[in-house]
């Protein structure tokens, strides 16, 4: 007889469905198959039964169920074999690839509010980018980075700067000292300035976000955890407020980042005329009839490469030495890994995720403003990680897709909704942050691995790891 | 002193760092030159530089009280506490709230009315503050005591969003004001001054900032040095496991710590309602964060090193604010604080005062 | 062998449910109702007519944080405006949407808000003009977007030079206009005006020297370095004492005040916004610099919330707007504060201000809606060069860049707790050509 063990909930709800006949161990007697057939259905009998008389039909929501259905009832990886694993990711992506086609015409969520549009969407993939880079540091290597926001700042005007007639200079007679275009689309000529490919500009942001995470970083990883946090914290306070200041760098006179009113408007992205001609491409994205859908696509390339990049890491040498490093630093070391090295590494990787985030919300915006940079945004893409499970690529994507959808637009709709059904006269969107405190209590309290936990992490947040630092910085 | 953390048997392994005195060379170095910095303008505008250092001890005993609660709960428990600024504010509110609507002081009002009134208003805030962060204690962070180091950290920053909500919710997202008096602080505070040396002025309401720090601080050492309680506390600081052996009630200590804590933070809210008579709900993070910076300059876990480290942060931002010669004004004056706090915790962790101890702190 | 059945019953299950679904007998809902512009930016769709209207026009403003009271009012004269028009433009019918660029967390506008609301009007066909926004910082993100879509921009209320003309920062205004075609106008005079006359008011009160402070935002940061070309130049005989920014997070300002005092400034000009601080400002100057005379820009405007937060100390010091006040209002603008007032249960004279320019924006898309083909660009070229009259706010002209000839600064000063009208002050273009940004 399987023993398995349940919790409280678990047990009782185990012995009421063995008085009418169905015990555990039928149950596990039963295929997979069936087994998913049957909790299918019960969804679906929920649903039909308490949702549909409240909130009407619709048939977007059947062909959905049918969607889900179909996906997680078949044990694909039985029935195709090894290409069966990736029979649920493809779906997904291709869902995902063509949203821009069915979004509008999808279901209303209860409470939730419509679907996001596709302006809302992009958002929402960029939040994933910078939520699967934030994994990278505080997920895999275990460093817990309150700073983030740095990140995303210098990627952004990293960016805008070089996508812009921000270095136009200016003689004498009023036109501009110097232009240099390289590759960039839609420029006016007569506006000077740096233009860079803004494709070759993500990959710069990215890497010059990458440098700088680096500099921060060799003074400040060998601190203890919660003093690195701290740091971090500074230095997410700092850049924002030398973005702020940059018109006058430190007196002198040079203007980095146009201080308070920020870099406007920043060169749009696109392959240009004469890929347009060739091969169709579309030639500038802003100008563009479907603008909002190529930038969507476009975000969805990027986040693909980002998870490609976080599960390659995952399972490479560097992973694991991550791993060991969050589990016991000092057995680490003494296996040989270096720890400083291994933890710049992280810090880097995650900056470079960040900045090109950055620089693709500078491009998708057209400008780079210092009001965008706030604490308040570190601690929202920490939310998403931990929500969505710390350390797990997948749970990360859904909890920065959900929580980015319910900062756009799904608060400000729960909160109509609640003040239309209950009569009451409440500004949730006000009390975003209240609400993601809460969450994060909540999560902190009864499921500190996530929604959708990395079964490593789970076991260490049970079982307790080594941590202490191997630093000793005693003077003898 | 609540500063000794138990000492770990963490092996110590030689690694590359630099070389001490390098460092120490380098700090002393940047210190000469703030002093010489200082020297400069004292000789050039001495008034101001003596108003800007008045300005900033008075200032600097506000976020010392801020402070002592920081380092109260750390050297406890090795907990930065995020939401303690919070508390901090909605005690300042309270404050607010009760003088104006319980009370109802107004600038005119006779001394003795005025007083005891803020007396009341003192225990009313302290108590309310305690019990809060008495609350917060028992529902974020007794839960997770053993839990990894950065599990609690996450909890306290969750906490503190959640008690800046709690204050929006109550007081809205406006400034919650008291009218001020011809000097600064409320109208209802003598607005004398108490000297005035050639521009200089020094009014009453900053001596009474001082006048209620000062026993505050020694009451508290009293506390912690001299009481059974205060022994516990140390005990708990020292080796929680020992001191449970001992017999202390380890729970009951903490709670106590947390109950002193918030006091320390209802205190410094009146303070910082009646003297700079302004509140937003927002404000009490950045307020805590500076806070927390001196609490770490002067040794996080020490208690006069709190209150040192606070002394020196404010008369920092004030000089910054107020010299003239080559300063880099009050455009970087939050960038100065943040780099000393990063400055501090990479290359002196220990602080000004602070014992080392292995774990950097 | 069970397996399989059990499936191919489930499966058929789920057939049925779509077929069922296909044949419509089970209801398709989730449409939206007649919203045109997102409902999680903007307010529904306003219109008195019969059926749908063939245009819109939206508005742009941040209906959340401190200048909310301003910009409800506002939304309310806008759509009170377009009411007396009967919703007609010529002969075209045009409804209204209120849309909102700030968020609840930022109590202010957001970028990304902005960004996103102008890529949403540029979108929708049927939104002809925009009336924004209040925030120059905004505008400066949205124009260049409309200006792509050729969507035409009335502005009642931003004040930054650069959006129009020069003297500016390198690249203005070019920048913001990509095509090369202006589509941005605006009904109150820019920060040179503004800036100016605040000088000159420095000067006729004779006061010497004035330390200027700026709040680090787009629009403070603006204003206060236009006040401080015009005076720094020399020609009125104001001195600068001092160019400083004041910490919006910072709990007191003694400290600069103390240097302000020590600088000898008999005058203190605060370039910012209220909302960032403001009043713990003005305590503190008027505590520790008890002899200097406070003066504010249109950034203070929100008379009821400077005084409420400065308090007392609030007494005294001198606040500008840019246009005119009721008291200097044409019959036509008396008759709209009037009727206005009356809809929505205030006096006339206790209009906002700023409610006028929000009507005359309308007033001032709807006649260029009425003279064009129908079309965006066509809508927006007859911003420039035109003439209005009976406005709300008197009698103008645009010119080729969108500004206002208008150059009247009305100046408040506080006394006893309100704010009364005090004198007007028109710059003369030799001082406002001295303003940069």
């Amino acid at each position: 007889m399987p023993v398995r063990g349940h919790g409280r909930f678990g047990a009782a709800w185990w012995e009421a469905l063995g008085r009418v006949g169905l015990t555990e161990t039928r149950w596990d007697g039963w295929p997979v198959t069936v087994r998913r057939a049957v909790i299918a259905a019960a969804v679906g009998l929920l649903l039909l039964v308490v949702l549909a008389p409240l909130f009407g039909f619709d048939a977007s929501a059947f062909i959905a169920y049918a969607v889900f259905f179909a996906l997680y009832v078949p044990s694909w990886e039985r029935w195709l074999g090894k290409p069966g694993q990736w029979v649920i990711p493809l779906a997904f992506l291709g869902l995902t690839i063509t949203y821009p086609y069915y979004g509008s015409k999808l279901f209303t969520i209860p409470i939730l509010g419509a679907f996001p549009d596709v302006h809302t969407a992009v958002v929402m993939l960029i939040f994933v980018m910078m939520a699967v880079g934030l994994n990278v540091v505080v997920g895999y290597a275990g460093l817990l980075d309150l700073g983030y926001v740095a990140f995303y700042a210098i990627g952004a005007y990293s960016c805008a700067a070089l996508a812009s007639q921000q270095f136009a200079g200016q003689n004498a007679n009023g036109s501009p000292k110097r232009t240099i275009d390289f590759g960039a689309i839609g420029v006016d000529k007569s506006l000077g300035g740096i233009h860079i490919s803004v494709w070759l500009l993500l990959v710069l942001a990215g890497v010059l976000t990458s440098l700088i995470g680096m500099l921060i970083g060799l003074p400040t990883l060998r601190l203890r955890g919660d003093y690195l946090a701290i740091v971090t914290l500074g230095f997410g306070e700092i850049l924002p407020q030398i973005a702020r200041n940059g018109d006058n760098l430190f007196n002198s006179g040079f203007n980095l980042t146009n201080g308070p009113q920020g870099i406007t408007p920043v060169d749009s992205i696109g392959f240009g005329s004469w890929i347009h001609r060739n091969v169709g491409l579309p030639d500038n994205y802003l100008i563009a009839s479907n603008g909002d859908r190529l930038f969507f696509w476009t975000a969805i390339v990027l986040v693909l490469f980002t998870i490609f990049c976080s599960l390659r890491l995952r399972d490479s040498r560097l992973g694991r030495a991550w791993i060991a490093i969050r589990e016991d630093e000092t057995a680490a070391a003494a296996m040989g890994i270096p720890l400083m090295r291994t933890k710049t590494l992280a810090y880097a990787i995650g900056a470079f995720f960040g900045g090109v985030a950055g620089a693709y919300f500078a491009e998708f915006t057209t400008s780079a403003n210092p009001d965008s940079f706030s604490f308040n945004f570190s601690v929202f893409v920490l939310v998403m990680v931990i929500l969505g499970g710390i350390g797990n690529v997948w749970g990360v994507l859904f909890g920065a897709a959900f929580l980015a959808y319910l900062d756009q637009a799904g608060l400000a709709d729960t909160g109509a909704w609640i003040n239309l059904h209950l009569h009451v006269k409440i500004d949730v969107p006000k009390y975003e942050f209240g609400i993601y405190g809460l969450i994060l209590l909540v999560v902190m309290l009864f499921r500190p691995h996530g929604l959708i936990p990395e079964a490593r992490r789970k076991l260490e947040f049970e079982q307790g790891v080594a941590d202490e630092p191997l630093y000793d910085i005693t003077s003898a | 002193m609540i500063n000794e953390a138990p000492t770990g048997t963490v092996v110590a392994l030689r690694q590359r760092r630099p070389p001490v005195n390098v460092l120490t060379l380098i700090g002393i170095a940047l210190v000469g030159l703030l002093i010489v910095w200082l020297a400069i303008n004292l000789e050039k505008t001495p008034y101001q530089f003596f108003s800007a250092f008045l300005i900033g001890i008075t200032n600097g005993s506000v976020y010392g009280l801020v402070a002592l609660g920081y380092t109260l709960v750390y050297g406890i428990l090795e907990l930065i506490n995020f939401a303690h600024g919070d508390v901090f504010m909605l005690g300042g509110m309270i404050a607010i709230t009760v003088v104006t609507s319980v009370f109802s002081l107004n600038g005119g009002d006779p001394a003795y009315v005025v007083w005891p009134a803020l007396v009341a208003t003192l225990v009313i805030s302290m108590v309310g503050c305690g019990l809060i962060n008495a609350t917060v204690e028992r529902i974020a962070y007794r839960p997770l005591r053993g839990a990894p180091r950065l599990v609690p950290l996450i909890t306290a920053i969750a906490s503190s969003f959640i008690l800046q909500n709690v204050a929006l919710a109550w007081k809205g997202p406006n400034f919650v004001t008291l009218n001020s008096g011809t000097s600064g602080g409320a109208d209802f505070l003598p607005q004398s001054n108490v000297f005035s040396v050639g521009g200089i002025r020094y009014t009453w309401p900053s001596l009474i900032v001082l006048l209620i720090t000062a026993p505050v601080l020694f009451a508290l050492l009293w506390l912690v040095q001299r009481t059974r309680q205060g022994k516990a506390m140390r005990a708990t600081a020292q080796d929680r496991e020992a001191a449970a052996m001992m017999g202390i009630d380890v729970d009951r200590t903490i709670s106590f710590t947390f109950l002193l804590a918030g006091g320390l933070a209802g205190a410094a809210g009146l303070i910082y309602a009646v003297y700079f008579t302004s509140v937003r709900f927002d404000q009490g993070f950045q307020l805590g964060l500076i806070a927390f910076t001196a609490a770490v300059l002067g040794g996080i876990g020490n208690l006069p090193g709190a209150v040192v480290g606070a002394l020196l942060i404010g008369m920092i931002q004030s000089f910054n604010n107020t010299l003239t010669w080559h300063a880099p004004g009050s455009d970087w004056t939050q960038s100065i604080v943040f780099a000393i706090l990063i400055l501090i915790l990479v290359f002196r962790p220990e602080g000004l005062l602070g014992e080392r101890t292995p774990e950097g702190g | 062998m069970r397996t399989r059945l059990f499936v191919g019953v489930m499966a058929s299950v789920g057939a049925a449910a779509l077929a069922l679904a296909a044949t419509g007998v089970a209801k398709v809902g989730g449409t939206k109702s007649g919203q045109v512009l997102p409902a999680s930016s903007c307010g529904p769709l306003q219109y008195g007519g019969s059926g749908k209207p063939q245009y819109i026009v939206a508005s742009d403003l941040p209906l959340q944080g401190s200048s909310r009271s301003q910009t409800i009012e506002m939304t309310k004269a806008i759509l009170f405006q377009l009411k007396s028009s009967g919703w007609k433009a010529g002969k075209y019918t045009v409804g209204y949407q209120s849309c909102d660029d700030s968020t609840a967390q930022a109590g202010k506008w957001d970028p990304a808000k902005c960004s996103a609301n102008a890529g949403n009007y540029a979108r929708d066909q049927q939104v002809i003009a925009v009336i924004g926004t209040f925030n120059s910082g905004c505008a400066e993100i949205e124009v260049p977007v409309a200006n792509r879509a050729s969507l035409g921009y009335v502005s009642p209320a931003n004040t930054y030079i650069g959006l129009t003309h020069r003297p500016a920062l390198p690249g203005e205004p070019n920048k913001y206009y990509p095509t090369g075609k202006r589509n941005y106008a605006r009904v109150v005079a820019a920060d040179d005006f503004q800036g100016s006359a605040n000088v000159l008011l420095v000067k006729q009160l004779g006061l010497k020297s004035v330390y200027i402070l700026n709040d680090k935002e787009a629009y403070g940061f603006g204003i206060a370095s236009a006040f401080r070309n015009v005076a720094a130049n020399g020609s009125v005989g104001v001195k600068v004492a001092g160019f400083a920014a004041w910490d919006p997070k910072a709990s007191s300002y003694q400290d600069i005040a103390t240097k302000i005092k020590n600088s000898g400034a008999q005058a203190i000009f605060l370039g910012g916004l209220e909302c960032e601080n403001g009043g713990k400002l003005v305590k503190d100057l008027k505590a520790g610099v008890p002899n200097a005379t406070l003066v504010a820009p249109d950034g203070f405007s929100s008379f009821k919330d400077t005084i409420k937060d400065a308090g007392s100390a609030s007494e005294g010091m001198y606040i500008s707007i840019a246009g005119q006040p009721y008291k200097f209002l044409s019959a036509a603008g008396k008759k709209f504060a009037a009727d206005f007032g009356k809809s929505i249960g205030l006096a006339a004279a206790k209009v906002n201000p700023y409610s006028n320019y929000g009507a005359t924006a309308m007033q001032v898309v709807l006649a260029a809606i009425a003279k064009s083909s129908g079309n965006r660009a066509s809508v927006a070229s007859h911003l420039f060069n035109a003439s209005f009259t009976n406005t709300p706010i008197g009698n103008f002209k645009l010119n080729q860049n969108g500004d206002t000839n208008a150059g009247a600064i009305s100046f408040y000063q506080v006394k006893n707790g309100q704010a009364p009208f005090l004198k007007l002050i028109s710059p003369p273009a030799s001082l406002v050509a001295l303003a940069k940004p």
